[in-house]
């Protein structure tokens, strides 16, 4: 497959009308205007002080001031950190579709979102808590390795009990992923319960969902382990086409349909899992992103993922700089926000699958 | 001929019951038809043949080697499996379903010529560009068809499975499938197992029979007049047995006459 039919350009149309340049091209606008709305405004010789002449970069950046100090420390790596977050939940979603064959499959809607955010709450009460005091070098990858491994947890049961209970129906699927969250929903529930003041603080959190703690070091590490789970996915681009097919059929043309399922639930769970880690629940992007791109491009998978990365970067970054905006000098948790716009989008898409539910 | 497919007192368990035990051979280049009423296990032996499923007991070897025992991909190059039903989901282009079958070959030159020949062959090639999910059950089933062309387009004396591809078709687009399949497996010497449901079919296309019925195999005979009694004795009816105008055998299964029918009283008539 060649570099271009990869990025989504049509044969005989220039490539200022692939859908990968448009994209790209709103990306870089949504960046912009996310970067500029705000309570502090941010002018042009604030972009110079970060940019221009080296009388700032000498102390820059910690010597910024003002909405040069903004522009840097908060609003870009806010703007990107949504991109990369949103991009690996646009990811995660279209590769959840492609395992299950299933446009309606989420992992916020399956309970993969909900089962790393559950093995976040207990880590939080019973780890960093006084039962386990945990060195200081440790904390920052105690969260996200138990977020990892709780998304791990549920695509595996998802993948065996779902098969196993209710084989070959998507509504099993989908009632097993209930029964899955409502599960998440009772441990988070109880750790509420059990949780100090300060630990229900850091709790709201991981239910809600927000971009706040976006910062440098997180953006370098998101876009290091979106980039880590991209790589691998250039050999399974094929097979997944062909899981298309369904599962006797796909082994039928040579797909080792057991061992493409394991590496993808690897891959749903790390980029479920560690978006889950640093941003809470936030849902509906992997629903949503991977179901546009579709429509806009079909559904060969060579163009559904790279695009629906993008898509996911951009719909998320979108309804971040709504969240942050509508309510000045408030903030909406943009995941409130998206589970607002994406529930009846969902329940759009549940009517036209009437009559394939089975 | 030599052999390709050999299944030695193979048995399979499917939801608590037993299949077979099938010992059968198939030869390169062959057709065979396979016969049987519903639920026999006809689908069964399909997939003990492509080694979809690995006996329980007993053996199933591949050009001498257990279908276990080949690397999936590798299999891929020498054996297709037309499915009964195939829907594919998230509506792909046809031209790239029909790729779909060449998908296990790491370096794959001439895809879209093949691709184009293979739909060409299925009478598939005015579906080319576009989605899979907006064409009729019959373009379905072309095109599946094409997919499994390309798998096995450039290969010699290969295996194709075909699960009763023709059941929900109109006579004219079985006829014109048939034959292309027809075509298309004696061009190449590619052995075909097709599980069919008109017996005419099995008799005027394919060399040889199996006839299963309760999970196991009760005959293996050639194609041939002398099958009739066996045929009739598997679905429980009688047939009766023409010539056609070109001399090919032509059955019909026989109905009750109507007068033999006891007739049931109506309570209305009754009253009456």
């Amino acid at each position: 497959m060649s570099a271009p039919a990869l990025w989504g350009a049509r044969a005989g149309a220039g490539w200022r009308a692939s859908p990968a340049f448009l994209l790209v091209a709103a990306l870089l606008l949504a960046g912009v205007l996310a970067v500029q709305a705000g309570a502090v405004p941010v002018a042009g010789r604030d972009w110079w002080a970060l940019l221009g002449p080296p009388a700032s970069a000498t102390d820059a950046p910690a010597g910024l001031s003002g909405g040069a100090y903004v522009l840097w420390h908060i609003r870009l790596p806010r703007a990107v950190f949504a991109m990369l977050v949103g991009a690996s939940m646009g990811l995660a979603g279209a590769l959840t579709q492609g395992l299950f064959r299933n446009p309606l499959a989420d992992p916020g809607l399956l309970g993969v979102s909900a089962g790393a955010a559950c093995a976040a709450a207990l880590t939080i009460v019973l780890v960093s808590g006084p039962v386990l005091a945990l060195p200081q070098a440790w904390r920052v990858w105690t969260l996200p390795v138990a977020a990892f491994a709780g998304a791990l947890g549920v695509c595996f049961t998802l993948d065996r009990v779902a098969r196993w209970i209710t084989p070959g129906s998507i509504s099993g699927l989908l009632l097993t992923g209930v029964a899955l969250n409502a599960l998440a929903a009772a441990v988070i529930g109880l750790c509420t319960y059990l949780a100090t003041d300060e630990q229900l603080r850091s709790l709201s959190f991981w239910t809600l969902g927000s971009l706040a703690g976006a910062q440098w070091g997180l953006v370098l590490l998101m876009g290091a382990l979106l980039l880590a789970a991209v790589w691998p996915l250039r050999q399974l681009v094929r097979s997944l086409n062909a899981l298309a097919l369904g599962e006797a059929a796909a082994a039928h043309v040579g797909v080792d349909v057991q061992r493409l399922r394991s590496r993808v639930i690897v891959l749903v769970a790390v980029l479920a899992g560690f978006s889950v880690a640093w941003c809470g629940m936030i849902g509906f992007i992997g629903l949503i992103a991977p179901h546009l791109v579709r429509v806009w491009v079909g559904g060969d998978q060579h163009r559904v993922l790279p695009l629906s990365l993008l898509m996911g970067g951009l719909l998320l970054l979108l309804a971040d700089t709504l969240a942050r905006t509508v309510a000045i000098p408030a903030e909406i948790p943009v995941g409130i926000f998206t589970a607002l716009l994406g529930s009846p989008f969902f329940l759009f898409l549940l009517r036209g699958a009437r009559g394939r539910i089975a | 001929m030599s052999t390709l497919l050999t299944l030695e007192a193979a048995t399979l368990d499917v939801a608590g019951q037993r299949f077979g035990p099938f010992s059968l051979q198939v030869a390169a280049g062959e057709r065979v038809a396979v016969l049987g009423p519903s639920g026999a296990g006809k689908s069964t032996l399909l997939k003990l043949m492509s080694g979809e499923r690995p006996p329980a007991e007993g053996q199933v070897l591949f050009q001498r080697r257990a279908t276990a025992e080949w690397p999936l991909a590798a299999l891929s190059q020498h054996r297709a499996v037309l499915p009964q039903a195939g829907d594919v989901a998230f509506g792909l282009q046809t031209e790239l379903v029909i790729g779909l079958g060449r998908v296990a070959r790491a370096h794959d030159p001439h895809l879209a010529s093949v691709v184009r020949d293979a739909a060409g062959l299925a009478h598939a090639g005015h579906l080319l560009g576009r989605r899979f999910d907006t064409l009729s059950g019959g373009e379905q089933a072309r095109v599946q068809l094409a997919r499994i062309f390309a798998q096995l387009w450039d290969t010699r004396q290969g295996l194709v499975l075909v699960d009763e591809p023709l059941a929900a078709l109109d006579p004219g687009l079985q006829c014109e499938l048939l034959d292309s399949l027809d075509h298309y497996a004696s061009t190449r010497q590619h052995a075909l197992v097709a599980i069919l449901h008109d017996i005419n079919q099995a008799l005027a296309g394919f060399d040889r029979l199996l006839l299963i019925r309760g999970g196991g195999l009760v005959a293996d005979l050639p194609a041939t007049a002398p099958a009739l009694p066996a045929l009739e004795a598997l679905y429980g009816v009688s047939l009766s047995c023409f010539t056609d105008a070109h001399g090919a055998l032509v059955v019909a299964p026989l109905r009750q006459p109507r007068g033999k029918v006891p007739a049931l009283a109506l309570p209305g008539e009754a009253l009456a």
